[in-house]
């Protein structure tokens, strides 16, 4: 169980056996690396750039001191020409250069964006985990920290490529001049390049950690405030809701200034670091320019070059807190999408002839779903279901909420592996889940998500079936509207009907509906239920649907009631209470023929 | 754009003083840079002359030196030890500026699209979503949720990096000018024809590349959407068995958005590229021309050294603002928005925190008067209630003087936005509500007086769908500050509630910690827990109970619970005033106030007026039974 406590937020269920376990104590940032097909040879490169134009600030500071040690001793101007001309070019060099590697890096960043995205997209496409909670959270981020991973080669890895390359340039060039003066330079530039980067992203890390709890707080705070502003002023706990927020924002503020603490030290050791290269220089210049074994344009340039050299440094502590970033990032990632996802294989022993005997399309056995909590275990919301669809058949799933119908139909479409009994593989069923995914593209493409070559004519016909034609005469451009992330073009009632017409187009022969009736006004529901019974009488397929809304039920074959008995103890899994048909259940259980009553809408 | 907004000067105390401590640190910065630079030259340039050296003026220039640079190091440190504390406080007044504002400004923006959804019994998660999400989706609740819980977050590196530099290259730049004034004209003069050319160059190449790279980015952020779109649809992919498809896609659009971004940042680095050009070839100028004087003997080389030193100090801070401008653009579009959310709220009345309540409005035995109300629903082209009109007499809190009202009506004909008018937070289109006291004085709830509206909320319950609880353990929860009830009442209250069945399946029990905004529970959980906390009210304190009957997953159990409780209210000499959704609770209701929706007539001032003085039969003033 190792591998389980290394990444928490996986859910797995009991039946599920993993690769083998990954290398889980190894820098994330160096195991998502491969996933940015990065070629060595374009960082090179932009290193190359990056260090030939910080070369020419370095270059235009040594040759200017060099120049004018020169000039002062007066001596013919044509001896100056080169010192003056290089001078020049290096001030025109630096801009250029410095824009080529801009864009050289960012181009390695961006490929290495697009690669990680495909990379992400193809191990998530296989990897057929449910989607828990947790991962729902990975997922919203997920583009953020794609975007922090691929910042590490702009932010960080080229800038200290360019740092330790440049300075072991000026170490070299000042100890070739000076060795004492190239030895402080060498101990100053691992100060401000070494030490202050380090504290600097410990400082931030610490701030970070320490800060997680108050800025959830906070971030909990100011949404309940915005959301519940009604309710907590009229209640009167507006004011003392307010006084929180300030609290935590104030235990925020003082992790910040902790924080500052570090990184005020090591701004301090940075500024420090260039005083006492320049200082340094100047008390071991001196001495040797006095007693003639250092040269005066040497000594010019051993005391004003330290003053160009620190800017390669200067980004350094801004590149460690980003490669701390990019790291957890990286982990979050290596979470959500681990290397070699093994696919389970579910086949059930009863599995491969079940899809051939006597037109039965799906067969559920004495099965039992549910999900494992928190610590792992598996719990059993829903045990003892036996079921079989046949063609035009139509079964609903009653009950209250809670009591595992979602859990069951994912079990039945094979997304979850069953906690007991058998669940045939490869029946072709569909799971059409309540918060089904609506594309962000036109209603046409969402429409094809269920199938590749659905004509306009086809979406028509679907989209009149489910009642949303008169939404669709309506929409700017037909069918060739785009809906999607912007929700004001689709209402929750539209979205649900556009969900289960394109459940309708599917190729797949059992539907397993959930919620069908959920967002919907009471007759509007009952005629989609009504609806998509209808289509698989006419079609052959079998409907198994999820409901807690009993007045439509007059349309299914059989309604599966599940429920807890009256001497079930507490979290006991529920089972199957009654079953029977509509009429039946009305007449036969007063519980159920209750709940039905109580759908009179009170608007109806 | 304005680089530093003079409100965020004006109105936030930290950013205030944080500012002034900058301006003192680029001051003292000045001084040292200067110090600095003429020291050197003071120290280099004999020896290179080969003068030779007095012992002990060099002495002192070494120890002023080595003392300069101590000061650059502490003026760091200052700075950065400063910067950031000031700016976790301003995010912090800002923060709580923003959301008061927003939450004092009502539900009036939210009611115009949530006139919908809470008819239809859509949860109210959607909103958190939205926020926590963050796709940038058109609502203004999630725009200033965004803003308030990471939006703000801009101001950081705004405040750290740019507003120091701005401050530098306002006070560093002009003093090393003069000296360099001082010590060498020539030089000076070409320092000061060429720094104007830094941000003119930067704003010409600014403006030509502005639209082309606006459009470029468009596509960007399209095309990275689509991507994350396809993510976030995976399950639903997978469902249908066209999972792998897309993966080429998604590689097609990396490539595409690559190759868009690559096109705009060729032209957003131009601006930068002439920046660097320009004050480096500006340092090379002035290098070049110090040295070639210094050969024709027509400057001395100690001041030469120090111009060559102060050169590059004096363009540096004009590159960092360069270098942290988008900082600075995020920064300040956060900063504006910031303020335009809080003096669009400041208009709003204020609460008043502990106003006495006015003589006067005495609401037990009184009656709620609805008079024509009418609330155009933004954006849904109706008017949800249409001259709603009705006379609900309040409770007095004695037993048997209860009544239970329901509002009935389709969904999205203002049933929960007419509970918003009757609680004052939404002040009506068109009609008037109020109290009529038992001595016939009418108080029209837009009029109240300051605590007013505190001394009226005061005397009643809400329970929204959604109830909001306080954090704390559950029994806390519950009492919510009214410690005088014995422990035999709550479990009365708690029975009738069905809150005892979910202190029995939490495993804490009543010792259950609710967090923020009641997670633990759900949302079932939280309604009972509400239900359970306004049966304990005192009753004669509080004659009215609002309930929005909740009807998401409610099941028959839940419903029993509901009807008791409502029950008990009335029992208790209580107004019920409810939001039926279900014929079980409009059988249990004394009296029926139909609300119905009619067609905006926006445009139509006369309608509208006429609206005002309650339009004939479009409203009754329902049966009682």
């Amino acid at each position: 169980m190792s591998t389980l406590k290394a990444y928490p937020g996986r859910d797995r269920g009991p039946g599920l056996t993993r690769g083998a376990a990954q290398g889980s104590g190894r820098d994330p940032l160096r195991r998502i690396l491969p996933l940015l097909e990065v070629r060595p040879g374009k960082v090179a490169a932009a290193i190359g750039l990056g260090v030939l134009a910080l070369a020419c600030a370095i270059g235009l500071a040594a040759v200017a001191a060099w120049l004018i040690a020169r000039a002062s001793q007066m001596p013919p101007v044509l001896t100056l020409s080169v010192a003056v001309v290089s001078v020049r070019a290096f001030g025109i060099g630096r801009g250029v250069l410095r824009y080529c590697e801009r864009l050289a890096s960012h181009d390695v960043a961006l490929r290495g964006m697009a690669a990680l995205r495909a990379n992400l997209y193809e191990r998530l496409a296989a990897d057929d985990r449910p989607v828990t909670v947790k991962r729902g959270e990975l997922l919203a981020r997920i583009g953020q920290d794609v975007d922090d991973v691929g910042d590490v080669v702009v932010r960080a890895i080229v800038p200290a490529g360019v740092a330790l390359v440049t300075s072991l340039g000026s170490v070299i060039l000042l100890g070739a001049l000076l060795p004492a003066a190239g030895v402080a330079l060498a101990f100053c530039l691992a100060l401000a390049g070494i030490v202050t980067p380090w504290l600097a992203a410990r400082a931030a890390a610490r701030t970070e950690a320490r800060g997680a709890t108050a800025r959830g707080e906070v971030t909990a705070l100011s949404l309940e405030i915005l959301e519940e502003a009604a309710p907590l002023r009229v209640s009167g706990r507006f004011g003392a809701r307010l006084g929180d927020l300030e609290a935590a924002d104030a235990r925020l503020s003082a992790v910040a200034d902790e924080g500052a603490r570090t990184s005020g030290l090591a701004a301090a050791l940075g500024a420090l670091a260039q005083g006492l290269a320049v200082l340094a220089s100047l008390a071991l210049g001196i001495p040797a320019a006095v007693s003639g074994s250092l040269s005066v344009e040497a000594l010019a340039v051993v005391v004003l070059t330290p003053l160009a050299v620190f800017e390669a440094t200067a980004g350094l502590p801004a590149a460690a807190i980003q490669l701390h970033r990019s790291r957890e990032a990286a982990r979050r990632l290596l979470e959500l999408a681990p290397a070699n996802p093994v696919s389970e294989v579910r086949v059930s022993p009863a599995s491969d002839t079940s899809g051939k005997e006597g037109g039965v399309l799906l067969v559920l056995d004495g099965v039992a779903a549910g999900w494992p909590d928190a610590k792992g275990v598996p719990r059993v919301a829903v045990e003892g279901v036996s079921l079989t669809l046949r063609p035009g058949s139509v079964v609903a799933l009653a009950g209250p909420s809670g009591v595992g119908k979602t859990t069951l139909l994912m079990t039945a479409a094979g997304l979850i592996p069953p906690l007991a009994g058998t669940v045939p593989a490869g029946a072709g069923a569909l799971f059409v889940a309540e918060d089904g995914h609506v594309f962000d593209t036109t209603v046409l493409e969402n429409l094809r998500v269920a199938r590749g070559d659905v004509t306009a004519d086809d979406a028509r016909a679907a989209l009149d079936t489910v009642g949303l034609g008169a939404w669709l005469a309506a929409l700017p451009a037909g069918l060739d509207t785009v809906v999607g992330t912007d929700a004001a073009a689709v209402s929750g009632g539209e979205r649900r009907r556009l969900l289960i017409a394109r459940a309708l187009l599917a190729p797949a022969q059992v539907l397993l509906v959930d919620e069908p009736a959920e967002h919907l006004d009471g007759d509007t529901a009952d005629a989609l239920v009504r609806t998509v019974a209808d289509h698989a009488r006419e079609t052959g397929r079998a409907v198994l649907l999820a409901t807690h809304r009993l007045t439509p039920l007059a349309a299914a074959d059989e309604v599966v009631l599940l429920g807890h008995g009256p001497h079930d103890p507490l979290g006991a899994p529920a089972t199957v209470v009654a079953r029977g048909s509509h009429e039946r259940l009305l007449a036969a259980d007063p519980g159920y023929a209750w709940s039905a009553a109580q759908e009179q809408t009170a608007s109806s | 754009m304005k680089p530093l907004d003079p409100r965020l000067l004006r109105q936030v105390r930290a950013a205030r003083w944080y500012v002034a401590l900058t301006v003192g640190l680029g001051v003292a910065a000045a001084g040292l840079i200067v110090a600095q630079a003429l020291l050197i030259a003071a120290l280099l340039a004999p020896v290179v002359l080969g003068e030779g050296t007095s012992g002990p003026a060099m002495v002192w220039s070494f120890a002023g030196l080595a003392l300069v640079i101590a000061g650059r190091a502490a003026v760091a440190w200052a700075q950065e030890r400063y910067a950031l504390r000031a700016a976790a406080r301003t995010i912090a007044e800002l923060r709580r500026a923003v959301v008061e504002a927003w939450a004092l400004r009502g539900p009036r923006a939210a009611a115009s699209g949530g006139g919908v959804a809470s008819g239809s019994g859509t949860t109210a998660d959607g909103g958190a979503d939205a926020s926590t999400s963050g796709s940038g989706s058109a609502s203004p609740e999630a725009e200033v949720a965004t803003l308030a819980t990471r939006g703000l977050d801009a101001l950081e590196p705004y405040l750290v990096r740019y507003v120091p530099q701005l401050v530098l290259t306002a006070l560093v730049t002009p003093a090393l000018v003069c000296v360099v004034l001082g010590l060498d004209w020539v030089s000076a003069v070409i320092v000061i024809v060429t720094l104007p050319l830094v941000p003119l160059f930067m704003v010409l190449v600014g403006r030509l590349t502005a639209g082309t790279s606006e459009r470029r980015l468009a596509t960007v952020e399209r095309l990275g959407a689509q991507v994350l779109d396809l993510v976030a649809g995976l399950p639903t992919l997978r469902a249908f068995g066209r999972s792998f498809g897309p993966g080429e896609r998604v590689r097609v659009l990396g490539d595409a958005s690559r190759k868009a971004t690559m096109g705009t940042l060729r032209i957003a680095f131009l601006s930068s590229m002439v920046l660097e050009l320009l004050t480096t070839l500006s340092v090379a100028i002035v290098a070049v021309g110090v040295g070639l004087r210094l050969v024709e003997g027509a400057m001395l080389l100690q001041p030469a050294i120090a111009v060559l030193v102060l050169a590059p100090e004096v363009y540096l801070p004009l590159r960092r603002v360069g270098a942290e401008f988008h900082a600075s653009v995020d920064g300040v579009a956060a900063v504006s928005r910031a303020f335009a959310l809080v003096s669009s709220g400041s208009s709003v009345r204020s609460e008043g925190e502990d106003v006495p309540a006015p003589a006067g409005l005495r609401v037990a035995g009184g009656e709620l008067v609805l008079e024509g109300v009418s609330v155009r629903a933004g954006g849904r082209g109706v008017v949800a209630p249409a001259g709603l009109s009705a006379r609900i007499p309040l409770g007095s809190g004695d037993a048997g003087g209860g009544r239970v009202v329901a509002l009935r009506g389709a969904s999205g004909s203002g049933k929960s936005t007419a509970v918003l008018v009757v609680l004052g937070l939404l002040a009506p289109d068109a009609g008037r509500v109020g109290l009529a006291s038992p001595d016939d004085a009418f108080h029209d709830l837009a009029d109240l007086p300051a605590g007013g509206l505190e001394s009226w909320w005061s005397a009643l319950t809400w329970v929204p769908q959604r109830p909001s609880l306080p954090p704390g353990r559950l029994r806390e929860v519950v009492l919510d500050g009214t410690a005088q009830v014995s422990d035999h009442a709550l479990a009365e209250a708690a029975r009738l509630t069905g809150l005892d069945a979910v202190v029995g399946s939490l495993p804490d029990g009543r010792e259950t910690r609710v967090g923020l905004g009641g997670v633990g529970l759900s949302v079932g959980q939280r309604q009972r827990v509400a239900l359970t906390s306004a049966l304990l009210d005192d009753a004669a304190t509080k004659p009215l109970v609002i309930l929005d009957e909740p009807t998401a997953h409610l099941d028959a159990r839940g419903e029993q619970a509901v009807l008791d409780t409502v029950r008990a209210w009335r029992d208790a000499g209580r107004t019920v005033l409810v939001v039926a959704h279900r014929a079980s609770l409009l059988r249990l209701a004394d009296q029926v106030i139909d609300v119905r929706s009619a067609a905006d007539p926006a445009g139509d001032p006369a309608i509208a007026l006429r609206a005002g003085s309650g339009v004939p039969g479009s409203a009754t003033d329902g049966e009682t039974r």
